[in-house]
């Protein structure tokens, strides 16, 4: 593994948004490089564009202008369902709001990722394997009498640990976490970002972190900084 | 039953554990459906090669949102009704042909007299008529308006009578009894058990006198069948005496015909189960008929210038087949054969009847074309649902796509909510509806004994029973198109839903 292999490439992307026909730029030609098993926290004031970009690079918001390479390839310019492989394959992505599924328990949401990669016949013979491995992220996050339980009946970290384990079940490359934090009081907070951190220790994952608090920046090998659509310190050395 | 007056009185109490269990077999039947159509989905994604997710989240959503139940309930109340209503109303527009056919024959020949007023010869025609090898029978009939009097003669109750005012004249059917029989349904109706009269004493020879009549007496010496309901509404009993009184024609006076009249006794009634047939016909020998027209004895040969038929009632061995070219070929030979003149006319029973057979057929039509509104309704309540469904699952669709769907696949979640809905629904529906249709007479007579109120008088209509016919076709048309109309507007919000910004979803809480 060499150290400066990038899985992850934004080339000034641009993305303005169209309100009452006026063009509004969001983000002004952003450029940001993510290597191997690198932890990079991304930081600035509320409204700056970090999730819009981290949208274009979660292949969620197609940019205005530039380009989001995985893997070396141009993401943007793939079809439909390419991207949307790549979404299942490449990527995970944690949100501030954790965004489960209300009717599913917390090992179905698990599951997610692959009921949506497989047709049914393949995920009923995986069945088994498949939930085998579910269980077994949920115990080690702790979660091992909640499989059962619905998000509605689960607290906030640990809904949480479980959209953790969702976007970690497919075992992606990238890590994609907007304020994973953001909406859990600073213990429960603190113990998630150990997870999260320990995962991406573990498994080599390339980690790009939205986050408002500097302690947590600090312990990124990278800081990248962005105000009102432009990113400061996106590039590698 | 509900003697007392009291409220509530009149409902059985069995009634309220007869509909419990009905109720109850109705849940389990349910239950049943659902996990049919569990199955059902089950099979069927192992052949779709849509991913796990449409199967799973799709059945879900639709167990746990019981708004959608309303989706489910909306089909299967639409299909139901719809079989339902369908059924009934087949049953009474088949049962209204079948009876307007029952007392017509397949075809007619109408004998209008000409001025020569040559009687016309019921022998020979007869003749001709049974020499078409498409004939299998035929009956001569001498028809002749009369009023009905009681011994003693009082005719004035009758015209009180609400339901015999109108039809204060009743029409007399002069029959050859064993022509009549094999022509047409005359047989059944004299061993049809009666509703308000009393059948004749033996079927084989209905004319004979009945058993109540006493011989002694030495007169009348011929006897009358009457309609079942005319029979009530003269209160008359077997073996009673009658007068009829029949118009003739009659130069030296003043209007142009005089009255005569005859005592006859009742032999019984007959039940044709068709209400005008029932309320308006008298049937006597067709010989004792026309001795009564031309003012001869009861023993008496008949008077040569006699009027002794004026139809003759045909019946055909195929007359889907050879009904309109028999009428048409059969006239012609009659003609060319001298023994009727250019003022008849053979007629197919339908003709007779084609305007009324045609209202028939468009009521049918109309019907369809508005009971489908039903239908229609059913399936706007999916829409609307799924409408609903889509704008509250805005974040789940947003979920989805950033785990790795396609547009495609939040479309197909909500089009397998649209399907489970029409599979339920249609199913449940159908076979309620069939039930229902199969039931009805028995439901309602359910109903009307546990409620103790008469909800079908079947003295108003000419049923004995609520007619319903169920057909395959129809039914599997019902079902399919609900399927279909649900599917194409399950589409709509499945559409929209793929349409969907993800990121506008995933944005906030
Ligand atoms: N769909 C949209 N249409 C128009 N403007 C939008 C849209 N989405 C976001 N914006 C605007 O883009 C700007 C950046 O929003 P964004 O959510 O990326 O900020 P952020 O850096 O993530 O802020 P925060 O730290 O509060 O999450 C905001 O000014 C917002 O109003
Ligand atoms: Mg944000």
């Amino acid at each position: 593994m060499t150290s400066s292999e990038i899985v992850l490439r934004a080339r000034d992307v641009k993305k303005s948004y169209r309100i009452a026909r006026r063009e509004l730029p969001i983000l002004h030609g952003c450029d940001l490089e993510l290597a191997r098993g690198e932890r990079l926290a991304l930081m600035g004031p509320s409204g700056a564009g970090k999730s819009t970009f981290l949208h274009v690079l979660g292949l969620l918001d197609r940019p205005t202008a530039g380009s989001v390479e995985i893997d070396g390839d141009d993401a943007w310019r793939l079809p439909l369902e390419g991207r949307a492989r790549l979404r299942n394959e490449r990527l995970g992505f944690v949100f501030q709001f954790y965004h489960l599924v209300a009717e599913l328990t917390a090992l179905e949401n698990v599951l997610l990722p692959a009921m949506i990669r497989w047709n049914s016949f393949t995920f009923d013979s995986k069945k088994a394997e498949l939930q085998e491995r579910a269980r077994g992220l949920l115990g080690r996050f702790g979660l091992q009498e909640r499989l059962k339980h619905r998000p509605p009946q689960l607290s906030g970290g640990e809904r949480q640990r479980v959209a953790l384990a969702r976007a970690l079940f497919h075992d992606p490359p990238i890590l994609i976490a907007d304020e994973p934090t953001g909406n859990l009081d600073r213990e429960t907070g603190e113990k998630v970002l150990e997870l999260l951190f320990e995962e991406q220790a573990r498994r080599q994952l390339s980690l790009l972190l939205v986050t408002h608090d500097e302690r947590l920046a600090a312990r990124c090998e990278r800081v990248a900084r962005m105000d009102a659509g432009r990113i400061h310190n996106g590039l590698r050395g | 039953m509900n003697e007392t007056g009291e409220f509530g009185a009149g409902m059985r109490p069995e009634a309220l554990l007869e509909l419990a269990l009905a109720l109850g077999g109705f849940a389990l039947f349910a239950a049943l459906v659902v996990g049919l159509a569990y199955l059902i989905m089950r099979v069927l994604f192992l052949a779709v090669p849509a991913p796990a997710v449409v199967r799973f989240l799709s059945w879900r959503y639709l167990i746990h949102r019981p708004t959608n139940l309303i989706g489910v309930v909306g089909i299967f109340l639409g299909v139901g009704a719809l079989i339902m209503i369908l059924s009934i109303m087949t049953g009474f527009l088949d049962q209204t042909r079948k009876s307007m056919r029952g007392s017509l024959s397949d075809l007619m020949l109408i004998l209008r007299a000409s001025d020569r007023r040559r009687p016309f010869d019921a022998e020979k025609i007869l003749e001709v008529v049974r020499a078409d090898p498409r004939v299998a029978a035929a009956s001569a009939h001498l028809s002749w308006p009369c009023f009905i009097t009681r011994q003693g003669g009082n005719s004035m109750f009758m015209l009180s009578d609400p339901q015999l005012s109108r039809n204060a004249f009743v029409q007399l059917a002069g029959i050859d009894v064993d022509d009549e029989k094999s022509a047409t349904e005359f047989h059944a109706s004299l061993v049809r058990p009666p509703i308000y009269g009393e059948s004749v004493a033996d079927p084989r020879n209905p004319f004979a006198p009945p058993p109540e009549y006493d011989a002694t007496v030495g007169m009348p010496r011929a006897s009358v069948i009457v309609g079942d309901q005319l029979f009530d509404a003269h209160r008359l009993r077997r073996g009673d005496f009658i007068t009829l009184i029949i118009p003739v024609r009659d130069e030296q006076s003043e209007y142009g015909f005089a009255a005569k009249e005859r005592e006859f006794v009742v032999a019984g009634s007959f039940r044709s189960s068709e209400n005008e047939m029932d309320l308006e016909r008298v049937y006597l020998d067709r010989g004792q008929l026309a001795r009564f027209m031309a003012g001869a004895n009861e023993d008496d040969p008949l008077p040569a210038k006699a009027t002794s038929v004026s139809q003759v009632l045909i019946k055909l061995h195929d007359y889907e087949r050879d009904g309109d070219a028999t009428a048409e070929e059969l006239l012609d030979k009659l003609r060319d054969s001298g023994v009727v003149d250019g003022n008849c006319l053979l007629v197919t029973w339908e003709q007779f009847r084609g305007s009324l057979l045609g209202a028939i057929e468009n009521e049918r039509v109309l019907l369809g074309i508005m009971l489908s509104l039903v239908l229609l309704v059913a399936c706007f309540t999916v829409f609307a649902i799924l409408s609903m469904m889509v704008s509250e699952k805005r974040r789940d669709i947003g979920i989805l796509t950033a785990l790795g769907a396609t547009p495609r696949l939040s479309l197909l979640v909500f089009l397998a909510i649209g399907f489970w809905d029409a599979l339920i629904g249609a199913i449940l529906g159908a076979c309620t509806g069939v039930v229902l249709a199969i039931k009805i007479d028995g439901i309602e007579r359910w109903l009307s004994d546990a409620l103790d109120v008469q909800i079908f008088n079947r003295a108003v209509y000419i049923f004995d029973t609520i007619p319903s016919v169920v057909e395959v076709l129809p039914v599997t048309a019902i079902v399919l198109g609900a399927f279909l109309c649900t599917l194409l507007f399950a589409a709509i919000p499945a559409w929209r839903a793929a349409s969907l910004d993800p990121v506008d979803a995933l944005r906030n809480e």
